[in-house]
């Protein structure tokens, strides 16, 4: 019987990769056709597959990983790249919109009435809900560092409680953040101010809801014993995003929020 | 003071190099000098002064902007959404 003599591991085939394919290319066309024809029904589809193809993909690098050992240390390392570069990439992704921003904010146009925020604008007091948001997001940054610390030192119950507050605490930020669009006095097509505000804000809020998503997961990870107090990546990769989609708000607040009103 | 302006009204050309706006895009220098000749004649009417020195913005801006612009910001002005504050 032949054994792999590297420490690497050679992935078993998979459908995942291609069903993913799939769904996006039923997303992309479902949207033109919703768009055209008025019909959800390819790009539901496609999201569907989406899900499914993301539930078992994950489901499946848990039984590699966790029950059958093949998150070696050189194979973690790569994984550990992995995660950077994709954060990295998300970096570039906000830079985008944060240009956006500086670029129209900076020097108004006289259609503007050559201020900023543009005559007519009438701001969020970023003193108010905008400040509480900080406060719950740096909380939430702290919360999970005290998650992180409890895994490596075995503390399975603090463990438990402090990565679900991190969570509560996320599931907080965005139920302020929704009745905030719900009763803020400008829309998204409120100009250039309505489009930037919204496009980064909302990107910002769409990736808490994927972070609280992600650090839900490593909560019934935690509960089932798949972490141990040496190895616990999926948890790490969880804590990284988080403090990244932290790290992006203070960088949205201060100069949306608070530099722009 | 006023007869500089007089004098520098007479011999007016055409807009001169303002410091303020060196470079090729000289939009802001329209809208400012639009924007600076109708806060002045509200400032000299509102106290009862001759607003003569104003002129000197009128003359810079309408060489300056295009006719579109200042047609433009005319009637916004006259329908109370001009988005500049005079």
């Amino acid at each position: 019987m032949a054994h792999q003599a590297h420490a690497y591991h050679m992935v078993d085939p998979s459908p995942w990769p291609l069903t993913g394919a799939i769904a996006a290319l039923l997303m992309t066309s479902g949207l033109a056709i919703w768009f055209h024809f008025h019909s959800t029904v390819l790009m539901t589809l496609g999201l569907i597959l989406l899900l499914l193809t993301m539930y078992q993909w994950w489901r499946d690098i848990i039984r590699e990983g966790t029950f059958q050992g093949h998150h070696t240390p050189p194979v973690q390392k790569g994984l550990r790249y992995g995660m950077i570069l994709f954060i990295t990439s998300e970096v570039f992704f906000f830079l985008g919109f944060f240009w956006a921003f500086y670029h129209s904010s900076l020097a108004p146009t006289p259609e503007l009435g050559g201020c900023w925020p543009p005559t007519g604008i009438t701001p969020l007091d970023p003193f108010e809900v905008p400040l509480l948001n900080t406060a719950v997001l740096l909380a939430s940054g702290v919360t999970v560092t005290w998650a992180h610390h409890s895994i490596m030192e075995g503390e399975r119950k603090q463990a438990i409680q402090s990565l679900t507050l991190t969570i509560l605490l996320g599931l907080y930020f965005t139920a302020l953040q929704a009745t905030e669009y719900y009763e803020a006095p400008f829309t998204i097509a409120d100009g250039v101010y309505g489009s930037t505000f919204f496009v980064a804000t909302g990107f910002h809020g769409l990736h808490v809801i994927i972070g609280s998503t992600f650090l839900a997961v490593c909560l019934l990870r935690q509960v089932q014993y798949h972490f141990t107090s040496e190895h616990h990546f999926g948890f790490e990769a969880a804590a990284w995003y988080w403090h990244f989609v932290d790290v992006v708000w203070l960088f949205l607040y201060v100069s949306i929020y608070w530099w722009g009103s | 003071m006023a007869e500089d302006i007089q004098q520098k009204l007479e011999q007016y050309r055409t807009a001169p190099f303002d410091a303020r706006f060196p470079n090729q895009n000289q939009t802001r220098n329209c809208w400012q000098n639009y924007l600076d000749y109708y806060r002045c004649q509200k400032a000299l009417d509102a106290k009862g002064v001759d607003t003569a020195p104003c002129d000197w913005y009128k003359r810079v801006y309408k060489s300056l902007c295009p006719l579109s612009w200042i047609e433009k910001w005319d009637t916004q002005r006259e329908d109370g959404t001009f988005p500049g504050k005079i």
